[in-house]
């Protein structure tokens, strides 16, 4: 009996190379939640998340011949559609940054308790997201790559467009600006 | 990891994001527009493309270059050329690797074979990777004794057609899809998906139709007439 597997994800690449549309269509929907968050953080605003991350992928496929075939997909399309995002910032001009906010208590209550069993309570998480709102962009943005959706070092880099070397040393400047303001809110 | 590196984690699962939209049909969208787009790009570029390309090859009198007429097939165009690029010999084809007739449906599930009488199954399929999505050749005869040639691709950019002076270009219908009926030697070039120009010279000294179903280009070449290329064609499903 021939069991059929689905295709793994260089299976993927590789079809939509070759210009299948409804392969690649899979690859967008497995990428487009990470994607979009990313727009989101970069491009500040809901609609011109949607637009940049949808003009990304588009050109990522027209991009796949210069694909490294057996590279890791996520990282350079990620990178492609965070700079789509970038430059729609900045045509649309220097906006104030980005607040992020904290879902009400409650209406996230699916969210399941950290392994780290580090919970917050929601005075402190606020204090901490304040905090991490009021850090200058480059690092408010290696944060929010790095610990809020998790991407390695390699991934925030090809997001940042900068070196791994940069996103280990602004993280570790930004987690210094944070533990001198939570100081202060605590002092 | 450290302490606040934690609950920098633990935050981040609350931290609220906008529902992601459905991108994935957008893009799909997108994909299909795009392709129709460059099917009409303007013809100044397509120009300016392909003098790039064979101007070295050709030695063209620019007024002659001038393009006749701009076709219904999407964005296949024909030129009339002083001479054409020289043609290998027809034993020398590079086809690609033969594969079973099976095996081109499985692989170009697009793929449209003719089913007219007296036509029959192909005597060589053979499938050639050069245009990213694969080109599939179906021969009736043999190499060198070609009664038949369809190729078929799922080509994105314009068709070049180059005839030479004398050469006789009919436009027409093929199951209302636009198509052109061609006699004459002839060369055909068309931009692949990367936007590479690739020549395809002529095969076959006979005719030509050259069709558009879908997003597929047809090119049925033989020595018939126009009544029996039609009746092929039309006989593809």
């Amino acid at each position: 009996m021939v069991v059929s597997r689905p295709p793994t994800e260089s299976q993927l690449v590789e079809r939509a190379r070759n210009g299948d549309e409804t392969a690649y269509e899979e690859l967008v929907r497995a990428h487009q939640g990470i994607a979009f968050r990313i727009a989101y953080l970069v491009a500040g605003s809901s609609a011109e998340a949607e637009d940049a991350a949808q003009e990304g992928f588009v050109k990522a496929y027209r991009a796949l011949g210069r694909f490294r075939r057996g590279a890791p997909f996520r990282p350079w399309l990620l990178q492609i559609v965070a700079n789509e995002a970038r430059n729609r910032r900045r045509s649309a001009g220097r906006r104030a940054a980005l607040a992020l906010r904290a879902a009400e208590e409650g209406s996230s209550g699916g969210a399941a308790p950290s392994p780290e069993g580090v919970l917050l309570a929601g005075e402190e998480r606020g204090q901490l997201l304040d905090a991490v709102n009021g850090l200058r962009e480059e690092e408010r943005l290696v944060i929010a790559c790095r610990y809020f959706l998790e991407l390695s070092e390699e991934e925030t880099a090809a997001t940042l467009g900068v070196r791994a070397g940069t996103v280990k040393s602004r993280t570790s400047r930004a987690l210094a600006h944070l533990r001198e303001k939570l100081g202060e809110a605590h002092g | 990891m450290a302490e606040l590196e934690l609950a920098l984690r633990e935050l981040g699962r609350h931290v609220e994001f906008p529902p992601t939209p459905d991108l994935a049909s957008g893009v799909r969208r997108r994909l299909g527009d795009r392709r129709r787009m460059r099917w009409q790009r303007p013809l100044v570029i397509a120009l300016a493309v392909l003098g790039v390309a064979i101007g070295a090859v050709l030695a063209v009198q620019p007024a002659r270059t001038a393009v006749l007429d701009w076709l219904g097939i999407r964005g296949a165009r024909i030129t009339r050329v002083e001479k054409l690029p020289p043609a290998p010999a027809l034993g020398n084809l590079d086809l690609g690797r033969r594969i079973t007739l099976a095996e081109a449906r499985r692989r170009a599930p697009w793929l449209l074979v003719p089913s007219a009488e007296g036509v029959g199954a192909p005597d060589l399929v053979a499938r050639s990777a050069q245009v990213p999505g694969g080109k599939i050749t179906l021969l009736w005869g043999t190499r060198r004794d070609v009664h038949l040639l369809l190729t078929e691709f799922r080509g994105e950019a314009f068709i070049e057609k180059l005839v030479q002076p004398g050469a006789k270009v009919e436009l027409l219908q093929v199951d209302g899809s636009p198509g052109a009926w061609l006699g004459g030697s002839h060369v055909l070039m068309y931009r692949d998906r990367d936007g590479r120009i690739r020549d395809d010279t002529a095969r076959l000294a006979g005719k030509t139709l050259l069709w558009q179903r879908g997003a597929v280009t047809l090119r049925l070449e033989g020595d018939f007439s126009r009544e029996e290329a039609l009746r092929i064609a039309r006989s593809t499903r």
